[in-house]
């Protein structure tokens, strides 16, 4: 079943087009991976499926993108009630300079999800359980965020994201900055949270694409080249282009 | 054919040059301040010293017009007159003197003697009648004297100090009856035109209220103009436009200000004039593009990642901005404000030209009380003649120094302990 449906999107950055004509599919609960060369255009597509091209003055967005068949680009949509359904994680770390608790309480507070303070407690573990990373942090939930390893921030950073129930989690590279040990624990949390979240995940590792993902979409020069289940894009893709940088060709 | 090794000699020897130069330029900076405070220093500390003559006085029921025979209430002494007392006491510090020399040893003393004796009667009516040792502030010529500032070699006629009064004074001074306290009524009194009395209490007071009143005016204008343009406001010619006048409005000379004030806040709003609250609002207008610059500066120190992790969260822009952004600059924005301020609290030239250079022997109770200030009270003082004021300026520009250390300090205090450090 189709969670979100890209037609024709195009995206500009002043003069300059970064996205030509996209049209893509993405599956409900299962996990698509957009890989593709450094500016090739994934990270400015993910973000349009949250409108957090909407930070940047410069930018303007094309075309027609439906989630949950509403098209998210039609006037009057609301962008907090977007994001409140389509969480994102971000190639750096960056949890907020406050305590794991605030950190993570803060996305049901400002949108009013818990009706007291035991509920909120509770919104707060299950978010750190289902990041995994419950068992490390319990015990000192009034320390700030700032002060974990890289990879228990980032884990941070998706139970933040989770708080809030998101249908959708985009994820821009999460895994980046991580070493490998982090990483694999990113990785088997992302086939967790499958179960129940629709992930976009953005990467620039292939063997992470083809270890977490179902779909793949190829991105190249800002347009889309291939979009596929991972095992055909992987093992059989249709493009040549696709092939070459599957095989380490380019990019 | 280059010689390596001289070429590389030559190269540690330049680098040990410059090192020297700079080592140098710190050195002579230093000398500089070292010179400036040894001066005030040396001239002020006696400032903080005020000489006290202790001598007889005769509380003779004649002298103040009252029944010799019955114990007069607090209320008829509170009533009576004390000249005479003082004048009488005064001659029997020396039995021949004429009167030209009792008007000669009355000068010896601050004016407010007879206010003195009076409140000693006061606080010991059982005095009355007898004669008892009471303290008196001395003339600040005699202050002067005592402290050794006064050049007793000059010859009589360009002296304030008469022979006359010295030999006086000296023979109190062998009987050890003159003595130096620690000045209290530098602090507590008003401006003075007797140097021995005058303090700057109304224009510490004063300065205290106008940069209150500053900072009342300018933080929150300047924090809402600051957050507006930089997390809210589009980048366009408009907004580049304002950015270059802001920057342009921190360079104007402060006397622009003052001129505005007057024309403005006293010609058009009828302010009323002399008070802090007409200074701390012209002198807020300088602190403004101050405060701007510091709250634009921290809140584009705050790193996008926070921006985007609240956005992405579903926060509002408001929400991004009130939650995370702001509480993040405001160390940043905060020492920005001291500093401001510091600034403000020197700043001399809009102050006279509001007219809180009149001289104001009040303390202000509050802001639209007539007032001096710290650097107009250095001004006025400066330009008095008397020998006495010129240890007073000194005291006076220590006392606003250690002010603005201390507001210095505190900048960067609250810098230090609330900066959030991200990864």
């Amino acid at each position: 079943m189709n969670k979100i449906e890209a037609k024709n999107v195009n995206v500009f950055y002043g003069e300059k087009q970064a996205l030509f004509d996209i049209n893509m599919d993405i599956q409900e609960k299962q996990v698509t991976a957009l890989i593709g060369p450094s500016g090739c255009g994934k990270s400015t597509f993910l973000r349009c499926l949250n409108r957090m091209n909407d930070v940047i003055d410069i930018c303007k967005v094309e075309g027609e993108i439906k989630i949950n068949d509403y098209n998210i680009n039609q006037k009057g949509t609301d962008v907090v009630r977007l994001r409140e359904k389509i969480g994102m994680v971000f190639q750096k770390p960056n949890p907020f300079p406050k305590t794991l608790y605030e950190n993570i309480s803060y996305g049901p507070e400002i949108h009013g999800m818990a009706q007291s303070k035991d509920e909120l407690d509770q919104i707060v573990e299950d978010s750190l359980k289902k990041a995994a990373l419950w068992n490390e942090v319990k015990d000192r939930l009034n320390e700030p965020g700032t002060g974990l390893s890289g990879g228990q921030q980032q884990r941070l950073c998706i139970a933040r994201a989770i708080s809030v129930k998101p249908e959708v989690i985009l994820m821009d590279e999460p895994c980046s900055a991580l070493d490998p040990i982090a990483t694999a624990q990113i990785e088997e949390l992302i086939d967790e949270l499958k179960k129940e979240h629709t992930i976009v995940i953005v990467t620039h590792s292939m063997s992470q694409a083809a270890r977490v993902s179902q779909q793949t979409g190829f991105f190249h020069l800002g347009k889309l080249i291939e979009v596929g289940s991972t095992d055909k894009i992987f093992k059989n893709p249709d493009q040549q282009q696709t092939q070459d940088y599957i095989t380490g060709r380019f990019g | 054919m280059i010689n390596r090794e001289e070429f590389l000699n030559k190269r540690y020897k330049s680098e040990k040059r410059f090192q020297f130069y700079g080592k140098s330029a710190i050195v002579l900076a230093l000398l500089f301040l070292a010179v400036f405070l040894f001066k005030i220093f040396s001239t002020g500390y006696t400032a903080f010293q005020k000489t006290w003559i202790t001598i007889p006085i005769n509380y003779d029921p004649e002298f103040m017009y009252l029944d010799a025979d019955q114990k007069p209430s607090i209320q008829d002494l509170e009533d009576s007159e004390y000249f005479d007392v003082g004048i009488e006491s005064f001659a029997a510090l020396d039995q021949n003197a004429n009167e030209d020399q009792i008007t000669d040893i009355k000068r010896m003393f601050a004016f407010i003697f007879e206010e003195e004796i009076k409140y000693h009667i006061l606080s010991n009516p059982d005095d009355f009648g007898k004669i008892v040792e009471v303290k008196l502030t001395a003339s600040d010529d005699l202050d002067q004297v005592f402290k050794g500032n006064y050049p007793r070699e000059l010859p009589e006629e360009r002296r304030r100090v008469t022979d006359y009064q010295l030999k006086i004074f000296d023979k109190l001074n062998a009987e050890g009856k003159v003595e130096s306290n620690f000045n209290f009524s530098f602090f507590t009194n008003a401006d003075s035109r007797e140097a021995e009395l005058a303090g700057i209490a109304s224009s510490f007071m004063g300065s205290l209220f106008s940069i209150l009143v500053c900072l009342a005016v300018s933080f929150p204008v300047a924090l809402l103009a600051a957050i507006y343009l930089e997390e809210f406001a589009p980048k366009n010619r408009l907004t580049d436009f304002i950015e270059v006048n802001i920057n342009n409005l921190a360079a104007v000379p402060s006397i622009v200000f003052g001129l505005l004030g007057l024309g403005v806040l006293l010609a058009v709003f009828g302010l009323p004039r002399s008070t802090p609250l007409v200074g701390g609002i012209t002198l807020s207008l300088m602190t403004l593009p101050t405060i701007i610059i510091a709250a634009r500066a921290s809140l584009k120190a705050v790193p996008p990642s926070i921006r985007e992790a609240a956005l992405a969260m579903g926060a509002s822009r408001m929400q991004t901005t009130l939650h995370h952004t702001v509480p993040l600059s405001l160390p940043g924005t905060l020492s920005g404000t001291i500093i401001g301020l510091a600034q403000a609290l020197g700043e001399t030239a809009p102050l006279i030209l509001i007219g809180m250079v009149a001289f104001v022997n009040t303390i202000p109770g509050s802001p639209m009380d007539p007032a001096a200030s710290l650097p107009v009270q250095i001004y006025i003082w400066a330009e008095s003649a008397e020998r006495g004021f010129v240890e007073k300026v000194s005291a006076c520009i220590m006392v606003l120094l250690i002010f603005l250390v201390l507001m210095n300090l505190a900048a960067q205090m609250i810098r230090h302990k609330f900066e959030k450090k991200w990864n």
